[in-house]
């Protein structure tokens, strides 16, 4: 059984941004040292579509607002097996940036909505055909107010000894 | 933690030495890894460990039946199968990463993804005590024999081996691509 869709995360939620715009400098700091992911062969798949101030609008109805978007989108090999490494590989680049935004307060909300699957959607950003998006990632400050969610209760974790 | 120190230092280990690495060990890992994926974000997957000369021997024959079996590889001396037996069985451990896909493509690919992210973290807490890891990804590991070893359901999936040990040389780095070169801005609607 999986447990996403009864946490509810991709829902509705009660998020606070601050006025505090997210720079495109930032974001690519934090980026540079994300890409030290490992990923077969070197083949770097990723690319990046970022949306800041005054361009956010583009993701209404899309996404719930946030100072910032990041979109995580990967090329599409034709070799299914090579196709589902380079996922791989960008989930880990995508987690890299998740531990670099927490160790510096940007808060980021991954996203991968129902629309990331349609053609023309993605292609509105200007995915290209052979490249899909992982995940969309909805980036800004926190009002210093909000208390950070309560840690969760400790997940099962299954480990079996061969 | 240092994450910015970790990431950028952590490499894939393709020497290991041959002291043993404890269950315990990967366990507590396992679980650091797991509680750095952001919470409410649970991911279903479940791990088996080798980490034992026997268990080591048992992977090592469930990943040689398919290239015994296949008729073109059955012509290899003994001596390169000896050596991909010895490659598995000299590695301290082996960890497999199961997956649950779901119902649905999107909902695999949140799985998928967040098993994927509970990895990365895996690598880098392990690179913070010196373990070394190789996340393998060889279409290999992807047979029928290794799924049985691991008495796989038909709902999960193999998302990789991880193999594990401490080393001695630190591999050198291989530059990455600056993300200005694979950036993409893009301006208002003018709305």
């Amino acid at each position: 059984m999986l447990n996403h869709a009864k946490t509810g995360y991709c829902g509705v939620h009660s998020l606070k941004y601050s006025d505090k715009s997210v720079s495109e400098n930032h974001v690519l700091d934090l980026l540079n040292v994300a890409v030290w992911a490992p990923n077969d062969g070197l083949r770097e798949p990723w690319r990046f579509i970022f949306m800041g101030p005054g361009s956010t609008d583009i993701m209404r109805g899309l996404q719930e607002q946030a100072p910032a978007y990041l979109v995580l989108v990967v090329k599409e090999e034709h070799d299914l097996h090579k196709r589902e490494e380079d996922f791989a590989a960008t989930c880990c680049l995508m987690q890299n940036f998740r531990l670099l935004a927490r160790e510096n307060n940007l808060h980021v909300r991954m996203t991968m909505n129902d629309w990331i699957y349609d053609r023309t959607c993605a292609g509105r950003l200007g995915v290209q055909k052979d490249e899909r998006i992982v995940a969309v990632l909805e980036m800004g400050y926190l009002e210093p107010t909000v208390e950070p969610a309560a840690a969760g209760n400790m997940p099962d974790l299954t480990f079996e000894l061969l | 933690m240092d994450f910015m120190k970790t990431i950028q230092e952590r490499r894939s280990i393709r020497r290991f030495r041959s002291s043993p690495v404890d269950p315990e060990l990967v366990f507590t890992l396992l679980r650091e890894a797991q509680q750095l994926y952001s919470s409410g974000e649970a991911a279903a997957f479940r791990c088996v460990y080798a980490g034992t000369p026997d268990s080591r021997e048992r992977l090592a024959a469930c990943m040689l039946e398919p290239m015994v079996k296949n008729r073109l590889v059955k012509w290899l001396p003994e001596k390169v199968r000896d050596f991909v037996r010895k490659r598995v069985t000299d590695i301290p451990g082996h960890l497999a990463v199961i997956a649950v896909t779901g119902p649905d493509r999107r909902e695999s690919d949140l799985n998928y993804a967040a098993v994927c992210g509970i990895m990365q973290n895996f690598q880098l807490v392990a690179w913070q005590r010196r373990l070394g890891v190789l996340w393998d990804t060889e279409p290999m590991i992807q047979s029928k024999e290794l799924f049985d070893l691991f008495q796989m359901k038909p709902e999960e999936r193999l998302v990789g081996i991880f193999h594990l040990g401490f080393f001695d040389k630190m591999p050198k780095a291989r530059a990455r691509t600056r993300a200005e070169k694979k950036w993409t801005v893009l301006s208002g609607g003018g709305g």
